[in-house]
C-alpha cells in the first residue's frame, strides 16, 4: 500500500512538473509572401474550409484551444503540427516548385477523397473541422482545377 | 511536503529553461528567394546527359517494374535509390535551361520518391505518388534527355477512368498501375529519345 502511494505521488509530481514545460507555439501572426492566398486567388468558401479544417496543422498559425496547454497533450499536438507542416504548409506554398505545388494539390484531393485527411484523431476533438460532403467536394474540385491550371502553366 | 514542492519547482524551472524551441517562420522567406544555381563552368555540350540523370531514370524504371509486379517493398527500395540519385546529381554539365527545369522537378521527385520509400506496405499509395513522379520524370526527360529510347505509355482505366501515364524502357505494355489484374492494358503515346 505504501508503495502504491509512493508511485502515485511520483506520477503526480511528474504530471505537475511537465505542465511547466510548454512547447513553442506555432503562431507567427503574419502572412508570409509565400502564403497560398498571396500567390493564388482562392474562392472565399474554399479558404474558409481550409482555415477551419487544415490550417491548424498545415500553416504557421494554429488556433490553440484551452486544453492544448495541458501536458502531455501539448507535446502531442506540437508533433502533429510539425509533421503536418513538413508535408504541406499553406503558409509556404508559394515557395514550392510548380511541380511540387501540383503534387500537393493532387494529394489534397486524394487524401480528402479517401478520408485520410483531416486526421480522425484531430476531428474527434475538433468537431467543427470535420468536412461535410459538400465541403469535401468543394475543396476537391478547387484543388483539381487549380492543379490543371498549373499544368497548363508548365506547358506554356 | 515542503521538500516535494520545492523539488517540483526546481525540476520544472530546469526543464522549461531547456525548452526554447520557437518556430522560425522566417525560414520560408529565405527559401522563397529564387533558388539561383551558380555554376562557373560553361557548357560545351548542353545536351549531354550526366550519369546522374540516368541514375534517376534507372531508379524510376526500377520502381515501375516493382509496381508492375505488385511488389511494394521493391518499389520502396527504388524510392530510396531515386532520392540518392537526386541528391548526388551533378548539374554542371547541364545548360542553364536544363538546370532550371531540374531545379523545378528535383524537390518533387524527392518527395514523391520519399513517400514511396516509406509506404512499402501500401502499394496503392505508392501508385498515387508514382503517377506524380511520372509527370516529373517526363518533364525531366523532355528537358535533359533520356540517353536511351523510352516509351511514354497511357493507362486509360486508372483513377476511375481518369487515366494515368507512365514511362517504360520497353515497347511492350506492362501496366504498373493495375498490376497483374490488367497487365497489358494501355498504349504507347510517345517515344522519348
Amino acid at each position: 500500500m505504501k508503495l502504491i502511494k509512493k508511485i502515485l505521488l511520483a506520477i503526480l509530481i511528474v504530471l505537475v512538473a511537465i505542465q511547466f514545460i510548454q512547447p513553442g507555439k506555432n503562431n507567427s501572426n503574419e502572412i508570409l509572401p509565400t502564403d497560398i492566398s498571396k500567390q493564388f486567388s482562392i474562392p472565399e468558401s474554399v479558404q474558409a474550409v481550409l482555415k477551419t479544417s487544415c490550417y491548424d496543422c498545415h500553416s504557421n498559425n494554429t488556433r490553440y484551444p484551452w486544453y492544448s496547454f495541458i501536458q502531455p497533450g501539448a507535446w502531442w499536438m506540437a508533433s502533429h503540427i510539425k509533421n503536418g507542416k513538413a508535408d504541406l504548409n499553406f503558409s509556404e506554398f508559394g515557395s514550392y516548385s510548380t511541380h511540387k505545388q501540383q503534387s500537393k494539390l493532387k494529394s489534397i484531393a486524394n487524401t480528402i477523397n479517401d478520408g485520410s485527411m483531416p486526421l480522425s484523431a484531430y476531428t474527434i476533438i475538433h468537431n467543427t473541422a470535420k468536412l461535410s460532403k459538400e465541403n469535401k467536394a468543394l475543396v476537391i474540385d478547387w484543388a483539381t482545377k487549380m492543379k490543371d491550371s498549373l499544368s497548363q502553366k508548365i506547358k506554356l | 511536503m515542503k521538500n516535494i514542492i520545492i523539488g517540483i519547482a526546481v525540476f520544472a524551472t530546469t526543464l522549461s529553461a531547456c525548452n526554447n524551441s520557437s518556430d522560425k517562420s522566417n525560414e520560408a522567406k529565405n527559401k522563397n528567394s529564387d533558388s539561383v544555381i551558380t555554376s562557373s563552368k560553361t557548357n560545351q555540350e548542353p545536351t549531354k546527359v550526366t550519369t546522374s540523370v540516368k541514375d534517376i531514370i534507372d531508379g524510376y524504371l526500377q520502381m515501375k517494374n516493382a509496381l508492375v509486379n505488385d511488389n511494394g517493398s521493391d518499389a520502396a527500395n527504388a524510392g530510396k535509390t531515386i532520392m540518392t540519385a537526386v541528391d548526388k546529381m551533378d548539374t554542371s554539365s547541364l545548360s542553364d535551361q536544363q538546370k532550371k527545369s531540374f531545379a523545378d522537378v528535383a524537390d518533387d521527385i524527392k518527395e514523391n520518391a520519399q513517400h514511396c520509400s516509406v509506404n512499402g506496405n501500401k502499394i496503392e499509395h505508392q501508385r498515387e505518388h508514382f503517377e506524380m513522379l511520372t509527370q516529373d520524370m517526363y518533364d525531366l526527360v523532355k528537358s535533359a534527355g533520356a540517353g536511351q529510347t523510352l516509351y511514354y505509355d497511357h493507362c486509360p482505366m486508372y483513377n476511375n477512368g481518369k487515366g494515368a501515364n507512365w514511362i517504360s524502357e520497353i515497347k511492350e505494355i506492362k501496366n504498373p498501375y493495375l498490376g497483374k489484374k490488367m497487365l497489358t492494358c494501355g498504349s504507347v503515346k510517345e517515344a522519348l529519345k
